[in-house]
Protein backbone atom coordinates (compact mmCIF):
# COMPACT_ATOMS: atom_id res chain seq x y z
CA UNK A 1 0.00 0.00 0.00
CA UNK A 2 1.37 3.23 -0.73
CA UNK A 3 0.68 6.68 0.83
CA UNK A 4 0.25 8.18 -1.94
CA UNK A 5 -2.81 6.82 -2.55
CA UNK A 6 -4.43 8.94 0.18
CA UNK A 7 -3.56 12.25 -1.53
CA UNK A 8 -6.01 12.24 -4.61
CA UNK A 9 -8.90 10.87 -2.20
CA UNK A 10 -8.52 13.82 -0.08
CA UNK A 11 -8.30 16.01 -3.25
CA UNK A 12 -11.19 14.66 -4.67
CA UNK A 13 -13.69 14.30 -1.39
CA UNK A 14 -13.06 17.87 0.07
CA UNK A 15 -13.58 19.08 -3.89
CA UNK A 16 -16.76 16.67 -4.49
CA UNK A 17 -18.45 17.61 -0.91
CA UNK A 18 -18.27 21.68 -2.02
CA UNK A 19 -19.74 21.19 -5.44
CA UNK A 20 -22.27 18.59 -4.66
CA UNK A 21 -23.30 18.96 -1.33
CA UNK A 22 -21.84 22.72 -0.43
CA UNK A 23 -20.27 21.70 2.05
CA UNK A 24 -16.91 22.22 3.61
CA UNK A 25 -14.60 18.97 4.66
CA UNK A 26 -12.07 19.08 7.00
CA UNK A 27 -9.12 16.77 7.34
CA UNK A 28 -9.18 15.24 11.01
CA UNK A 29 -6.50 12.22 10.89
CA UNK A 30 -4.79 9.56 8.91
CA UNK A 31 -4.16 5.78 10.31
CA UNK A 32 -2.97 2.37 8.85
CA UNK A 33 -4.71 -0.84 9.70
CA UNK A 34 -5.14 -3.98 8.49
CA UNK A 35 -8.28 -4.40 6.40
CA UNK A 36 -10.66 -1.70 5.49
CA UNK A 37 -13.45 -2.27 7.88
CA UNK A 38 -15.88 0.81 8.37
CA UNK A 39 -15.99 2.10 11.91
CA UNK A 40 -19.56 3.73 11.75
CA UNK A 41 -23.03 2.60 10.77
CA UNK A 42 -23.41 3.43 7.13
CA UNK A 43 -20.65 1.51 4.64
CA UNK A 44 -20.28 2.17 0.88
CA UNK A 45 -17.96 -0.61 -0.82
CA UNK A 46 -16.55 0.28 -4.49
CA UNK A 47 -14.21 -2.77 -5.87
CA UNK A 48 -11.34 -1.25 -8.07
CA UNK A 49 -9.73 -2.97 -10.59
CA UNK A 50 -7.26 -1.78 -13.33
CA UNK A 51 -3.52 0.16 -12.39
CA UNK A 52 -4.65 -0.79 -8.97
CA UNK A 53 -7.23 -3.10 -7.62
CA UNK A 54 -8.72 -3.71 -3.94
CA UNK A 55 -11.74 -1.83 -2.24
CA UNK A 56 -12.38 1.62 -1.09
CA UNK A 57 -14.70 1.23 1.62
CA UNK A 58 -16.45 4.69 2.37
CA UNK A 59 -18.20 5.03 6.14
CA UNK A 60 -20.72 7.49 7.86
CA UNK A 61 -23.37 7.55 10.78
CA UNK A 62 -27.25 7.25 9.51
CA UNK A 63 -27.66 11.00 10.50
CA UNK A 64 -24.80 12.24 7.96
CA UNK A 65 -26.04 9.91 5.57
CA UNK A 66 -29.28 11.76 5.84
CA UNK A 67 -28.01 15.02 5.49
CA UNK A 68 -25.90 14.04 2.29
CA UNK A 69 -29.02 13.41 1.04
CA UNK A 70 -30.69 16.51 2.10
CA UNK A 71 -27.89 18.83 0.53
CA UNK A 72 -27.58 16.58 -2.77
CA UNK A 73 -31.70 17.10 -2.90
CA UNK A 74 -32.67 20.38 -1.33
CA UNK A 75 -36.39 20.89 -1.31
CA UNK A 76 -37.22 17.53 -0.75
CA UNK A 77 -39.42 16.13 2.02
CA UNK A 78 -37.84 14.11 4.96
CA UNK A 79 -40.14 11.11 3.50
CA UNK A 80 -38.25 11.36 0.48
CA UNK A 81 -34.88 11.97 1.93
CA UNK A 82 -35.05 8.52 3.46
CA UNK A 83 -35.78 6.63 0.69
CA UNK A 84 -33.15 8.30 -1.37
CA UNK A 85 -30.62 8.27 1.21
CA UNK A 86 -28.73 5.22 -0.42
CA UNK A 87 -28.71 6.17 -3.88
CA UNK A 88 -27.26 9.75 -2.29
CA UNK A 89 -24.52 8.05 -0.84
CA UNK A 90 -23.60 5.66 -3.32
CA UNK A 91 -23.49 8.65 -5.85
CA UNK A 92 -21.02 10.70 -3.46
CA UNK A 93 -18.48 7.57 -2.95
CA UNK A 94 -19.03 6.83 -6.63
CA UNK A 95 -18.14 10.58 -8.01
CA UNK A 96 -15.30 10.63 -4.87
CA UNK A 97 -13.63 7.37 -6.42
CA UNK A 98 -14.19 8.53 -9.99
CA UNK A 99 -12.59 11.50 -9.35
CA UNK A 100 -9.87 9.88 -7.22
CA UNK A 101 -9.21 7.63 -9.96
CA UNK A 102 -8.71 10.51 -12.56
CA UNK A 103 -5.90 11.96 -10.80
CA UNK A 104 -4.49 8.28 -9.76
CA UNK A 105 -4.14 7.20 -13.35
CA UNK A 106 -2.62 10.31 -14.75
CA UNK A 107 -2.93 10.58 -18.43
CA UNK A 108 -2.07 6.57 -20.03
CA UNK A 109 -3.53 4.59 -17.21
CA UNK A 110 -6.93 2.93 -16.62
CA UNK A 111 -8.44 2.69 -13.75
CA UNK A 112 -12.19 0.62 -13.56
CA UNK A 113 -14.72 1.19 -11.19
CA UNK A 114 -17.98 -1.17 -9.78
CA UNK A 115 -21.04 0.32 -8.58
CA UNK A 116 -21.65 1.08 -4.72
CA UNK A 117 -22.67 -1.11 -2.53
CA UNK A 118 -24.54 0.08 0.56
CA UNK A 119 -24.54 -1.44 4.07
CA UNK A 120 -26.66 -0.14 6.62
CA UNK A 121 -25.36 -1.19 10.11
CA UNK A 122 -24.31 -4.86 8.94
CA UNK A 123 -20.98 -4.41 7.48
CA UNK A 124 -19.55 -6.37 10.26
CA UNK A 125 -20.83 -9.73 8.02
CA UNK A 126 -18.68 -8.65 4.93
CA UNK A 127 -15.88 -10.19 4.25
CA UNK A 128 -13.49 -7.66 3.74
CA UNK A 129 -9.87 -7.99 1.62
CA UNK A 130 -6.91 -8.56 4.04
CA UNK A 131 -5.11 -5.55 2.66
CA UNK A 132 -3.18 -2.89 4.40
CA UNK A 133 -5.46 0.01 4.67
CA UNK A 134 -5.31 3.89 4.91
CA UNK A 135 -8.18 5.25 7.15
CA UNK A 136 -8.59 8.73 6.19
CA UNK A 137 -10.79 10.78 8.51
CA UNK A 138 -12.60 14.48 8.05
CA UNK A 139 -14.91 16.50 9.64
CA UNK A 140 -17.74 18.93 8.52
CA UNK A 141 -20.84 20.45 9.52
CA UNK A 142 -23.14 17.40 8.67
CA UNK A 143 -20.59 15.16 11.00
CA UNK A 144 -17.98 12.91 10.34
CA UNK A 145 -17.07 10.99 7.54
CA UNK A 146 -14.45 8.27 6.61
CA UNK A 147 -12.68 6.56 3.73
CA UNK A 148 -10.63 3.40 3.91
CA UNK A 149 -8.60 3.24 1.25
CA UNK A 150 -7.02 -0.54 0.20
CA UNK A 151 -5.49 -0.49 -3.03
CA UNK A 152 -2.37 -2.67 -4.28
CA UNK A 153 -0.28 -2.62 -7.65
CA UNK A 154 0.33 -6.06 -7.08
CA UNK B 1 -40.01 19.48 -27.94
CA UNK B 2 -37.03 17.13 -28.25
CA UNK B 3 -37.68 14.35 -26.18
CA UNK B 4 -34.26 12.47 -23.73
CA UNK B 5 -33.63 9.41 -22.24
CA UNK B 6 -31.78 9.13 -18.64
CA UNK B 7 -29.81 6.55 -17.98
CA UNK B 8 -28.20 6.04 -14.94
CA UNK B 9 -28.09 3.51 -11.87
CA UNK B 10 -28.36 6.53 -9.30
CA UNK B 11 -31.82 7.66 -8.25
CA UNK B 12 -30.31 10.85 -7.08
CA UNK B 13 -28.68 11.56 -9.98
CA UNK B 14 -31.50 10.57 -12.53
CA UNK B 15 -33.85 13.06 -10.61
CA UNK B 16 -31.21 15.74 -11.00
CA UNK B 17 -30.92 15.58 -14.48
CA UNK B 18 -34.60 15.29 -14.82
CA UNK B 19 -34.99 18.58 -12.92
CA UNK B 20 -32.36 20.08 -15.54
CA UNK B 21 -33.21 19.34 -18.48
CA UNK B 22 -36.95 19.30 -18.00
CA UNK B 23 -37.35 22.95 -18.55
CA UNK B 24 -36.39 22.37 -22.25
CA UNK B 25 -36.52 19.12 -23.00
CA UNK B 26 -39.57 16.46 -22.51
CA UNK B 27 -38.10 13.19 -20.46
CA UNK B 28 -39.00 9.70 -22.13
CA UNK B 29 -37.88 7.84 -19.66
CA UNK B 30 -35.37 6.42 -16.85
CA UNK B 31 -33.14 3.75 -17.33
CA UNK B 32 -31.14 2.20 -14.51
CA UNK B 33 -28.70 0.56 -16.55
CA UNK B 34 -27.15 -0.16 -20.30
CA UNK B 35 -29.82 -3.49 -20.92
CA UNK B 36 -32.96 -1.28 -19.76
CA UNK B 37 -31.53 1.66 -22.11
CA UNK B 38 -31.25 0.00 -25.34
CA UNK B 39 -35.03 -1.27 -24.86
CA UNK B 40 -36.13 2.03 -23.39
CA UNK B 41 -34.47 3.39 -26.97
CA UNK B 42 -36.22 1.26 -29.14
CA UNK B 43 -39.61 1.73 -27.67
CA UNK B 44 -39.14 5.58 -27.32
CA UNK B 45 -36.77 6.48 -29.96
CA UNK B 46 -35.55 9.94 -28.05
CA UNK B 47 -33.25 12.59 -29.56
CA UNK B 48 -30.88 12.28 -27.08
CA UNK B 49 -29.66 10.30 -24.41
CA UNK B 50 -27.44 10.69 -20.97
CA UNK B 51 -25.61 7.57 -20.42
CA UNK B 52 -23.66 6.55 -17.22
CA UNK B 53 -21.04 4.80 -17.13
CA UNK B 54 -20.59 2.96 -14.09
CA UNK B 55 -23.57 0.72 -13.61
CA UNK B 56 -24.55 -3.35 -12.87
CA UNK B 57 -26.02 -5.48 -15.53
CA UNK B 58 -24.55 -3.86 -18.73
CA UNK B 59 -22.33 -0.59 -17.84
CA UNK B 60 -22.79 2.79 -19.96
CA UNK B 61 -19.53 1.64 -22.68
CA UNK B 62 -21.22 -1.69 -23.51
CA UNK B 63 -24.64 0.29 -24.12
CA UNK B 64 -23.27 2.66 -25.99
CA UNK B 65 -21.86 0.38 -28.47
CA UNK B 66 -25.17 -1.55 -28.63
CA UNK B 67 -27.08 1.47 -29.08
CA UNK B 68 -24.52 2.92 -32.28
CA UNK B 69 -24.55 -1.31 -33.68
CA UNK B 70 -28.56 -0.62 -33.51
CA UNK B 71 -28.64 2.81 -34.14
CA UNK B 72 -25.98 5.05 -36.37
CA UNK B 73 -27.37 8.03 -35.33
CA UNK B 74 -28.13 8.22 -31.43
CA UNK B 75 -27.04 11.03 -29.94
CA UNK B 76 -25.50 9.63 -26.65
CA UNK B 77 -23.24 12.08 -23.54
CA UNK B 78 -21.68 10.70 -21.55
CA UNK B 79 -22.35 11.84 -17.88
CA UNK B 80 -19.83 9.60 -15.15
CA UNK B 81 -18.00 9.78 -12.38
CA UNK B 82 -15.45 7.56 -14.42
CA UNK B 83 -13.60 10.27 -16.52
CA UNK B 84 -10.00 9.13 -17.37
CA UNK B 85 -8.54 10.19 -20.18
CA UNK B 86 -8.80 6.05 -21.16
CA UNK B 87 -11.79 6.06 -21.24
CA UNK B 88 -13.18 9.81 -22.82
CA UNK B 89 -10.86 8.00 -25.69
CA UNK B 90 -12.83 5.34 -25.55
CA UNK B 91 -16.56 6.80 -25.51
CA UNK B 92 -15.76 9.39 -28.25
CA UNK B 93 -14.21 6.66 -30.13
CA UNK B 94 -17.16 4.50 -29.54
CA UNK B 95 -19.70 7.33 -30.98
CA UNK B 96 -20.58 9.17 -28.09
CA UNK B 97 -20.90 12.94 -28.88
CA UNK B 98 -19.87 14.56 -25.66
CA UNK B 99 -18.72 13.19 -22.42
CA UNK B 100 -19.45 15.11 -18.86
CA UNK B 101 -17.76 14.43 -15.85
CA UNK B 102 -19.73 14.46 -12.56
CA UNK B 103 -19.74 16.63 -10.14
CA UNK B 104 -21.25 19.00 -12.90
CA UNK B 105 -22.69 22.37 -13.54
CA UNK B 106 -26.12 22.37 -14.94
CA UNK B 107 -24.99 24.73 -17.47
CA UNK B 108 -22.42 22.17 -18.60
CA UNK B 109 -25.65 19.49 -19.23
CA UNK B 110 -27.49 21.68 -21.15
CA UNK B 111 -24.88 23.31 -23.51
CA UNK B 112 -24.18 19.29 -24.24
CA UNK B 113 -27.26 18.89 -25.12
CA UNK B 114 -27.69 22.00 -26.84
CA UNK B 115 -24.78 21.10 -29.36
CA UNK B 116 -26.21 18.20 -30.56
CA UNK B 117 -28.97 20.38 -32.32
CA UNK B 118 -27.19 22.53 -33.92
Amino acid sequence: MKAEYANPFITAAITTFQKELRVSLNRNSLGVKESPVPSKDVAIIIGVTGMVKGQVVYSMDDNVAFAVAKAMLPGKLPAELRKLTNSAVSELANIITGQASIILAGEKQKIDITPPAVFCGGASRIDFLSLQTICLSFLSEIGSFEINIALTEE
Amino acid sequence: MKKGLIVDDAAVMRMRLRDILSSKYEIAGEAENGRQAITMYRNHKPDFVTMDISMAEMNGMEALTGLIAEFPDAKVVMVSAVGQKAQVFEALGKGAKDFIIKPFEPERVLLAIERLFE
